[in-house]
């Protein structure tokens, strides 16, 4: 038996920003020369202690150790002389500049030595380069500009730029999520190959059958703590998907109540598909109905394609076949201003850039979208004192507590910012409310608060389509839940009487014919 | 943190202080002293009603030009075609001024401007629809503009429109019913003043009580939030430039129609970047862009008469409104917050 | 005869151009536009002037010229990487301050009113004897070849090759494109931008010098007349290399020799003299528009 070496190891590590706990006691070993998965959903704190790890970060409490040795990394390039480095998933490549240019950035091997004016020794350069890239088993033309380089090869690039700085520990950030599947059988090889040469490998990844055919270990980060590690060979995607989601036995009570009515169809989306546009996930063929009264949830492991749904629903994303209707009426190739006119409303996951104008006053915050409709507006001229009365009301409606109208949203705090959000959203009385991570950011009291929106808008005969990346609050709120795996509509549950791990299987899904 | 206020206080003060530091230790440099020759600047601007009335005929044509490159500048389009604009229009009310019949009377007034508005928003329309559709760099295309229209007015009025009476690259005069009225005998100050305090006005108000003002300032601040709410960016940034287009033009229709009846080489001085100085110190306020205006209008108009019987050159005006642009968007009093915003990236 | 007028006249008239375009392209390849081309070549001219006039040496005034516009190149370029300044603002400000300054100072100290005569000024020399003018066609240009313009051309050849080659040039091009990988690989990019500017200003600096010392000597307050802003016509048309840029501005060196000329033809000067800007503007058009249509694919 091989004794295993531990090439990076995390005992105890605590950090915090301000009042967010990211890391909660992370007690972490990474054995060298092995693929070490690190599963979680989003804010688990999996970046927090990634940045730790390369140095860019300090941790409050706990220690970090480097091949048996304690280490106290003061910046990155000491992380970097140590031999750690990551992939991240933006790429480090200047697009205009050739691979073999972004190869040697910062470490350029050189013919003569006149400082910065030095010649650089392009021969050397390639002859490095290839020697790398034949030792994985990949060859490149790295002539070729970043900007028209297939996503898998720069990849390959930024591998090869860690290698060559002698790094042994490579962290790479969500690999597979700009792959096809036959390029990341591609990187799988690559990584194999690196891993049998003695490089450790730590592989950050939402889709957990990839992780089953890659890692040879596991690990699941939840609310900062890592919450189960294990050999892959001793557990299953279930187990796993199971921990990702959450391990509380008990039910959920669904706050439901009994007494809403399930009313007409609202909203029906028929075979909706759209496209990657910028690394955003496809949508293949989605078809659902939203009725009146009914609260839909959405679950999925984050980056299947939720977000996209509710972005095509509200108009903000284009859909490339298939159909949607409001009462009736095909809204398909309408614009956002033309759905929020006949009553579409919107909650976005991105709050301070989308769901909010942080620099603008909270009252031009709570009445934008409504600057044009009756009585506040003429369709040109605004009434400033019916718009003030309006803030106001709806503010007080959803019990924002603000100091000043003029002072700006960012003066807020997150729940109540998020309250914002939502009062403007249901002043108009749509019928279709369209929520994404509701509660992301939110204290306790603003997370009930908020909830009880959501409910209240339901039973007054609202429709809410709903994601969230808790799975609790969808079990909470939804009537029914609706599973997406990549892209696709995988499965559909009952919400009050879901069981988390069955969902959670179904996240896990490839819908239709993926290795 | 400051009331908004407050900082468009700072923010227009502190350039000036700096502004004017500089040119005092110039003048000091020279042998001058700087106090007497300020105050002398403040008496040649303000000290009587002549005076000001030469200081606000001077700040006219920057009323205009500063409104409309705030317009833009408010919307995050970076808009420095201001200037071509206002040749533009200014050459075609002057047109207007001397082509159309005289037994038009006093409507060619009303023509020549709105003419100068519609030339000034179809050239400005062209990056704009630029920018909106196809995310063509509007300082560029705004910048090469300004000198496709120097040109052009300069071919026009050393050609087809050249006066067959006076001179080289000028037309002729417009019709006296063409002229608009003096404000102050004998001053020039003149209508088009009035005309420019109205734009400050319309403008103000467009700011505050306009749905599209609302929108404009929004697409400036957060273009991703103001699509969420419905708002098309693109639409909103041709209107902004076209506006800003249509005020230009009418400066120069003012200029022209008020101010020196006819079109001429260095019609405009450089207004459109005065202009612009004026905006980005007032930070687009209407009231900051009146004081702005004044304080440049003082400056040309005092400088020019103090340039006559002392030995201050006038090109001490230009030292000032050169480092008021660069000290105006200089984040000196904000060093601090952007390097605690740094470090949270 | 008038054909090798032409040549000859165009051929004097870029070497400003091709100068100031020279720096102002190294400028764009780091990130920064710069604007303020046009009050660096004035000041450099100005130095020029001067400094040849008390030394007697056109060598002093040219590198005085090249100092003086690096000076001032560097602090307008703290003012925008240190002190957050807006590029363009700056440079439209340092344009204005400029001229003002030199305004000032011409009528303060040499009691002139816009132009600079200096006594005793020593103008660029020319390089190649006299007879050569027998050669054909090129002959003319070949009499009036001076050292800067020399300069200028190895410049053209030689940029290519540091910019492609060397370390700084590497770093350059990359704190251009994309300074958030210059950063992550730990270079400087705020230096690097310095040292672009500085090099612009060195260079408009040359250019300056040329104006005013190739033939008539004396110093004006329009000397440049646009021609810093020709040459950023130059560089954006010639999307930052130094080989297009180099024909942009023998382009714009014709148009501007032919441009007298052309009256006799009948064609507009004032409108020739549109042709750089108009130029840009359809190159900035059609670029726009192809990467509009890549991306939307």
């Amino acid at each position: 038996m091989k004794k295993k070496t531990e090439a990076l190891q995390a005992t105890n590590v605590h950090k915090s920003y301000g009042l967010v706990k990211a890391n909660d006691g992370i007690d972490l070993q990474i054995f060298s020369g092995t693929i070490h998965a690190l599963v979680g959903e989003n804010g688990a704190g999996k970046s927090t202690l990634m940045r730790i790890f390369q140095g860019i970060e300090k941790p409050d409490l706990g220690e970090v150790f480097v091949d048996n040795e304690a280490v106290n990394f003061t910046n990155p390039k000491q992380a970097l002389k140590m031999g750690i480095g990551m992939v991240h998933q933006e790429f480090m490549m200047a697009p205009d500049l050739s691979l073999l240019e972004n190869l040697i950035l910062g470490e350029e091997p050189l013919q003569n030595n006149l400082g910065v004016f030095s010649r650089i020794n392009w021969t050397q350069a390639r002859v490095e380069g290839d020697e790398l890239a034949k030792n994985i088993g990949v060859s490149i033309d790295w002539e070729r500009k970043a900007n028209s380089t297939p996503v898998h090869i720069l990849q390959f690039v930024e591998i090869i730029r860690l290698l060559r700085r002698g790094c042994r520990i490579i962290i790479l950030d969500e690999p597979t999520a700009v792959l096809a599947p036959p390029q990341v059988e591609e990187l799988f090889n690559l990584l194999r190959k690196l891993s049998k040469s003695g490089t450790t490998i730590i592989f950050i990844s939402h889709k957990i059958n990839e992780v089953v055919a890659v890692a040879d270990y596991v690990s699941v980060m939840r609310r900062g703590k890592i919450s189960f590690s294990n050999t892959i060979d001793n557990t299953s995607i279930s187990e796993i998907a199971f921990h990702i989601v959450g391990d509380n036995e008990k039910k959920t009570n669904n706050l439901k109540g009994g007494d809403r009515n399930i009313g007409d169809i609202l909203l029906e989306i028929n075979d909706l598909s759209s496209n990657t546009i910028n690394k955003s996930q496809e949508l293949s063929a989605i078809s659902l109905q939203l009725h009146s009264g009914q609260i839909l949830g959405v679950a999925g492991v984050s980056g299947n394609g939720q977000i996209e749904l509710l972005e095509c629903v509200i108009g903000l994303r284009g859909a490339s076949a298939g159909s949607i209707n409001l009462k009736d009426q095909n809204i398909t190739q309408l614009g956002v201003f033309d759905r929020r006119r006949l009553g579409i409303s919107y909650v976005s996951s991105d709050r301070a850039n989308e769901g909010l104008s942080l620099s603008s006053s909270i009252e031009d915050n709570i009445i934008a979208g409504s600057h044009r409709d009756s009585p506040i507006s003429n369709g040109h001229t605004l009434n400033k004192r019916i718009m003030r009365a309006t803030a106001v009301e709806r503010l007080d409606r959803l019990s924002v507590k603000y100091g000043n109208l003029n002072e700006t949203a960012s003066s807020l705090s997150g729940g109540n910012q998020q309250k914002l959000v939502f009062a403007r959203e249901i002043s108009n009385d749509p019928s279709v409310l369209v929520v994404s991570q509701p509660t992301r950011g939110v204290d306790l009291n603003g997370i009930k608060a908020i909830h009880d929106i959501i409910i209240d808008f339901a039973s007054n005969g609202g429709a809410v389509l709903i994601t969230s990346e808790e799975l609790e609050e969808l079990q909470k709120l939804s009537d029914e839940i609706i599973v997406i795996s990549n892209g696709k509509l995988v499965g559909r549950v009952d919400g009050q009487n879901s069981d988390i791990k069955e969902i959670g299987r179904m996240m896990v899904v490839q819908g239709g014919g993926n290795a | 943190m400051l009331s908004s206020y407050a900082q468009k206080g700072i923010g227009f003060a502190l350039p000036l202080i700096v502004a004017f530091l500089l040119s005092g230790v110039l003048l000091v440099i020279i042998g001058e002293n700087p106090v007497k020759i300020y105050s002398m600047l403040v008496d040649e601007s303000f000290g009587s009603s002549r005076r000001i009335a030469a200081t606000l005929s001077a700040s006219t044509p920057l009323l205009f030009t500063a409104v409309a490159t705030a317009i833009c500048f408010r919307s995050g389009a970076f808009n420095v075609g201001v200037e071509g604009a206002f040749l533009i229009g200014g050459l075609g009310a002057v047109f207007c001024g001397f082509f159309l019949p005289v037994q038009l009377g006093l409507s060619i007034i009303p023509i020549a401007i709105i003419f100068a508005g519609i030339l000034g928003g179809i050239w400005l329309y062209f990056p704009g629809y630029l920018l909106a559709k196809f995310e063509v760099d509007e300082v560029v295309s705004t910048l090469m503009l300004n000198f496709i229209a120097i040109a052009i007015t300069g071919y026009l009025i050393n050609g087809p429109l050249l006066s067959p009476t006076s001179g080289n690259n000028v037309t002729p005069v417009i019709h006296d019913v063409a002229k608009l009225p003096r404000l102050m005998p004998p001053s020039t100050l003149h209508g088009g003043f009035i005309l420019g305090l109205i734009s400050v006005l319309i403008y103000g108000l467009w700011c505050n009580r306009s749905s599209s003002g609302f929108e404009s300032a929004l697409i400036g601040l957060n273009q991703r939030f103001s699509r969420a709410v419905g708002i098309s960016v693109q639409k909103t940034l041709i209107l902004v430039m076209v506006l800003s287009g249509i005020i230009g033009g009418i400066g120069g229709a003012s200029h022209g129609l008020g101010q020196l009846y006819r079109f001429s080489d260095g019609f405009s001085p450089g207004y459109g970047f005065t202009g612009m100085a004026v905006a980005l110190l007032a930070r687009n306020s209407p009231i900051g862009i009146i004081a702005g205006s004044i304080l440049f209008g003082a400056l040309a108009s005092a400088g020019t008469t103090i340039q006559l019987f002392s030995d201050i050159p006038l090109d001490l005006i230009n030292i000032i409104q050169g480092t008021v642009m660069i000290f105006a968007v200089i984040e000196i009093a904000r060093l601090s917050l952007r390097k605690k915003i740094r470090a949270e990236l | 005869m008038i054909f090798e007028q032409i040549i000859a006249a165009g051929m004097i008239l870029t070497t400003p151009i091709l100068l100031t375009a020279m720096g102002g392209l190294v400028n764009k390849q780091a990130g920064i536009v710069n604007i303020g081309l046009e009050g660096k070549m004035l000041s450099g001219a100005f130095a020029a002037v001067i400094i040849s006039s008390f030394t007697g040496s056109w060598l002093l005034a040219v590198l005085g010229a090249a100092f003086i516009g690096a000076i001032i190149g560097l602090i307008f370029s703290f003012t925008i990487t240190r002190a957050g300044a807006n590029m363009i603002v700056a440079g439209l400000g340092l344009n204005v301050l400029l001229a003002g300054i030199l305004g000032f100072v011409l009528n303060w100290s040499f009691n002139s009113s816009g132009t600079l005569r200096m006594p005793n000024v020593v103008l660029l020399p020319k390089v190649l004897p006299e007879e050569i003018q027998i050669i054909p066609i090129f002959g003319k240009v070949l009499a009036e070849l001076d050292p800067l313009t020399i300069f200028a051309w190895l410049t053209v050849i030689l940029l290519p090759f540091l910019l492609s080659n060397t370390k700084i040039g590497l770093w350059i091009r990359v704190t251009g494109n994309a300074e958030k990988v210059s950063h992550s690989v730990g270079i400087r990019f705020k230096n690097i931008q310095d040292f672009s500017t500085v090099v612009a200003g060195f260079f408009s600096g040359l250019g300056g010098a040329h104006l005013a010392l190739f033939s008539i000597g004396l110093f004006n307050e329009g000397l440049t007349a646009g021609r810093g802003f020709i040459a950023l016509a130059a560089f954006y048309f010639g999307r930052d290399r130094p080989v297009a840029t180099a024909l942009a501005c023998l382009l714009f060196g014709f148009l501007d020799a032919t441009q007298i000329r052309m009256q006799t033809i009948g064609l507009p000067p004032k409108l020739i003299g549109m042709i750089p800007y108009l130029m840009v503007l359809l190159a900035l058009i059609i670029s726009s528009i192809r990467k509009h249509q890549r991306t939307a694919k």
